[in-house]
């Protein structure tokens, strides 16, 4: 038995290999190019303004080419290589028949049908013998024949009659399919003759060395000193160690500007005598004397200081562009123009590496200043400036006009709730704003997404009480209510509820449904929820005209402890929400309650904690919350004797909540301090007491910000 | 007795000799660049000011022309010496604080390698610089070393605290300035409506409708406005 491997000579095969691999490379890369094409942030609602400022068409040139750097050439070319040897092979399979290896039949030799007895089969083959003997017959030149033809036809006739009559050969024929015995059989490799011919040897060597020995190691190395030339935060890795020699325990957002502008990014930007050109100009610019602040750049005089004391290179440049960018100075030169917008967004990713330093050190001051950075770029602001200045049309006279003398800053916020007649009164006017400019800011600052804080809270899923070690969740209930917002409806008690799932919804304790309030039960007055899946709504994109990039609002949820100045529970952050912000017209706000939870650790010794709770949004100036919350942790004995009492016990409840806070990433909380008033008198002080406390508490804190 | 085709062994040596050749290069000139990388990583800290003093004025060079070097005072070279310790104890709180983040944000991969290598190269650093600066102290004085770095602690706080205060009185001129400026600006502006409600009475005392119109104008605005700010505000 001969077992035989050939190539593939005919050709036939090796187009269905190329196809398969050509289909397996470049399915995923297609995909992935479509994905990219669209763009992501197409899906995000927008808030609708027609601000155009001076340089509106320099941002918008910035913002679509760090587009168009998103789409890469190389698999643009690689997707149409791989389709258009897809087509080719396509049309090689059509056009090359596989050769037909057919059936050897005695019956269609000798022309007659299967049925043909014995008799008819000896005279149709004595009647062709006749014919067909190479003594008898002649070679046709017309049909280009040759002796040795008539003498294979004659032979093929023969061992068909054989084939019909001998015993010996028939048994052969029926159990190999050929009169002549067992044939061997082939296996063809599906591919091309030509790479196992002599000669091409040394270059299918070539090509293999080249594949395994420059360029799989060319893609790991590469692959490898890329994740290690950038940080988890995406930026390189250098600025990031620049950025935590930089952080100081008492830095503030100009020092936190400061340090951004030692990132590495802003050497690439400003390579060769892109450093040092038109420095001066713009250190004059931003150093002259402002409308509002004591320097044009909005930096204060430390933040001076820092500037003048840089070599000059590009980190001066980066810095001093920064500040242009910050105080919105008109640098009159479109060059320095296009790189004062260009270095917003590298500042802007630099901060997230800040904020993650910060963090580290669990410091609240510059974990603050980090995000207070964060929302003055995308705005456009100087530190510690008019948060009026985010508005459209408005100028440092129109703020000046609003707040006066006064040297506490009136929040977007304040200046919508003044009547519309008063605001209108102080801000339009001759070198203020005209009656058109007025009534756009006005629609731009009703977009706003504002966080109001209704209440917050703690809680354990399933108990009564927060017992020491415990997972504790920080619920959030807030609404968006855009400044100057009227006829906001009153807030629905139930809505403030924050309902345990039932025990075998293991859905909705993993979070993956939400549940709608439908109404309330009419006999217990028990609000009646809803499941449905969770569909996750984004705010619009941040309303910033100045800065180069599209961004998502974010809202970062933190406890600290003000005593101490650290963190106690590290930020949650919240960029998508249970309920959608606007209707779908994009400007009616919906003013739906929306939930955040937060999961922590509850601390091991029982006590009242006061922690202050944070909500930061990192793309608008002046929409913190800041309110005091008390963690009112009793003793695990108590816990135990209402457990007693409901015979309720759970157990499954907490490995459940363990395994969701590890997947959430959750930190143990850090401090243990313990406060002193600790009471054993709380018989009557349940889950629903500290909530009323919070929200007095809320009630208090707030009123003032709004 | 056996006939080694050495021809044929060629190719095969040549493959070994190019491989092991390969990997040789490879780690010699990995390895050197690594050594030349940790070598040329910046230090941590900027150049020890105080040290640099008190070391120089430990080894006064001899003036040119005269033979014995300056004699310098024994209490200068102590103040130099509590200077130098003082410097040390803001370097050594600064390492105290970054340590345990800068760990965590390694492991995090939020920072670079070869920041925690020199960090690390700092924290021994400082550890060699504090045990100089405690026998250099004993040498002085006999016992020295034990006490100088707590009186130099005092003294870093206590001009940490300066600086903060100092920062603070800065500020009461420019808040001085402000405050008079605001006053004057609310002077005026109380002056002003006294003189319109002079001004009115005596319209008053001219036309009375007038009077009504302005009357009846300004505190329609009011309410209004006061019961917008609530409806907002809830």
């Amino acid at each position: 038995m001969s077992t035989d491997y050939a190539y593939d000579e005919e050709g036939y095969l090796w187009p269905f290999f190329v196809f398969t691999l050509a289909l397996i490379i470049t399915l995923p890369l297609t995909y992935l190019l479509v994905k990219r094409s669209r763009d992501p942030a197409a899906s995000f609602p927008r808030t609708h303004i027609n601000f155009k400022h001076a340089h509106t068409d320099t941002v918008d040139s910035l913002r679509k080419q760090e587009k168009r750097k998103d789409r890469k050439l190389w698999l643009v070319f690689a997707v149409i290589t791989g389709w258009a040897v897809m087509g080719y092979m396509l049309y090689l399979i059509q056009t090359t028949e596989a050769p037909t290896h057919e059936l050897w039949n005695p019956y269609d030799i000798l022309g007659i049908s299967d049925s043909a007895t014995e008799k008819q089969i000896k005279s149709t083959y004595k009647k062709l013998s006749l014919k067909f003997h190479p003594d008898k017959a002649k070679p046709d030149p017309a049909k280009n024949e040759t002796i040795d033809d008539l003498n294979s036809r004659y032979v093929e006739i023969s061992k068909a009659y054989q084939a019909l009559t001998d015993e010996d050969v028939r048994n052969n024929y029926i159990q190999y399919g050929n009169p002549d015995g067992k044939q061997g059989y082939s296996i063809n490799i599906a591919l091309p003759k030509i790479i196992v011919s002599d000669g091409n040897g040394k270059y299918v060597v070539l090509l293999y060395s080249v594949l395994f020995g420059v360029l799989l190691p060319y893609l790991v190395g590469s692959w490898w000193y890329g994740t290690l030339r950038r940080s988890k935060e995406g930026v390189l890795m250098e600025s990031a160690n620049r950025l935590f020699r930089e952080y100081k325990e008492s830095i503030d957002e100009g020092g936190v500007v400061t340090a951004l502008s030692t990132g590495k990014e802003f050497e690439e930007l400003f390579k060769g005598d892109k450093a040092d050109s038109g420095l001066s100009k713009v250190e004059s610019r931003i150093l002259a004397e402002g409308e509002l602040t004591p320097l044009a750049g909005g930096l204060s005089l430390k933040d001076k200081e820092k500037l003048e004391d840089l070599e000059s290179g590009p980190q001066r440049k980066a810095l001093a562009l920064l500040w242009a960018y910050l105080g919105r100075i008109e640098l009159d030169d479109s060059e320095l123009n296009k790189a004062k917008f260009a270095v917003a967004p590298i500042a802007h990713s630099l901060t997230k590496a800040f904020n993650a330093i910060a963090l580290a050190y669990m410091n609240t001051g510059p974990l603050l200043a980090s995000y207070y950075a964060s929302q003055n770029i995308i705005q456009a602001l100087p530190p510690k400036s008019s948060p009026l200045l985010q508005l459209p049309y408005f100028t440092p006279a129109v703020a000046k006009a609003v707040e006066g003398d006064s040297r506490v800053h009136s929040s977007v916020q304040g200046f919508m709730d003044r009547p519309d007649t008063k605001r209108r009164s102080v801000v339009v006017g001759k070198n203020l704003l005209t009656e058109e400019q007025y009534r756009e800011a006005i629609s731009v600052a009703k977009q706003l997404p504002y966080l109001r804080v209704a209440k917050a809270y703690f809680k354990v899923t399933g108990e009564r009480f927060i017992i020491p070690s415990s997972l504790v969740t920080l619920v959030v209930k807030g609404r968006f209510v855009p400044p100057g917002s009227e006829q906001v409806p009153e807030i629905n008690a139930a809505d403030l509820e924050d309902v345990d799932p039932a025990e075998d919804d293991l859905d909705a304790i993993a979070g993956r449904k939400t549940r709608k309030l439908v109404g309330k039960d009419e006999k217990t007055g028990k609000p009646i929820y809803e499941t449905s899946e969770t569909e996750l709504v984004a705010p619009p994109l941040a309303s910033a005209p100045y800065f180069a990039r599209d961004h998502s609002p974010r809202w970062h949820v933190f406890l600290t402890d003000s005593k101490q100045g650290r963190v106690a529970v590290p930020p949650f952050t919240f960029a998508q929400f249970d309920r959608p912000v606007f209707e779908a017209d994009g400007r009616t706000p919906t003013f739906a309650m929306q939930t955040l939870k937060a999961q922590f650790q509850a601390p091991p010794q029982a006590g009242h904690y006061t922690f202050v709770m944070h909500v930061v949004c990192d793309s608008y100036v002046g929409f913190d919350t800041k309110m005091e919350v008390t963690l009112i942790v009793e003793e695990a004995s108590k816990a135990a004797e209402m457990e007693v009492e409901d015979e309720i016990s759970e157990p499954e409840e907490d490995s459940i909540a363990g395994i969701m806070h590890a997947a959430k990433g959750g930190q143990p909380k850090r401090r243990k301090q313990k406060d002193e008033e600790e009471e054993e008198d709380s018989d009557e002080e349940s889950g629903t007491d500290d909530e009323d406390d919070d929200t007095s508490a809320t009630n208090t804190d707030t009123e003032p910000e709004n | 007795m056996f006939d080694i085709d050495w021809r044929g062994l060629l190719l095969p040596l040549a493959y070994l000799v190019v491989l092991v050749g390969t990997f040789m290069t490879f780690s010699t000139v990995y390895r050197k660049r690594k050594a030349l990388e940790s070598a040329n990583l910046a230090p941590w800290f900027g150049p020890h000011l105080q040290r640099n003093i008190y070391l120089s004025l430990l080894h006064m060079e001899p003036d040119e022309g005269s033979e014995k070097s300056p004699k310098v005072p024994d209490s200068v070279i102590r103040a130099a010496l509590l200077r130098r310790a003082v410097e040390d104890i803001h370097r050594i709180i600064q390492i105290r604080s970054a340590k345990q983040s800068c760990s965590s944000l390694l492991q995090r991969g939020s920072v670079g390698d070869d920041l925690w290598q020199r960090f690390q190269r700092a924290e021994k650093e400082m550890e060699e610089e504090l045990r100089d600066v405690v026998m250099e102290a004993n040498a002085l004085v006999p016992g020295w070393g034990q006490i100088i770095f707590q009186s130099a602690n005092e003294i870093a706080a206590n001009k940490a605290l300066r600086n903060r205060l100092e920062e603070i009185e800065a500020q009461t001129v420019q808040d001085k300035e402000w405050w008079e400026k605001r006053r004057a600006s609310i002077k005026t502006e109380f002056m002003k409506e006294l003189d319109e409600e002079s001004a009115k009475g005596q319209a008053k005392a001219v036309s009375d409708d007038e009077a009504v119109l302005v009357d009846t104008n300004t505190p329609s605005a009011t309410p209004s406005g006061a019961s917008r700010k609530k409806k907002g505000k809830k």
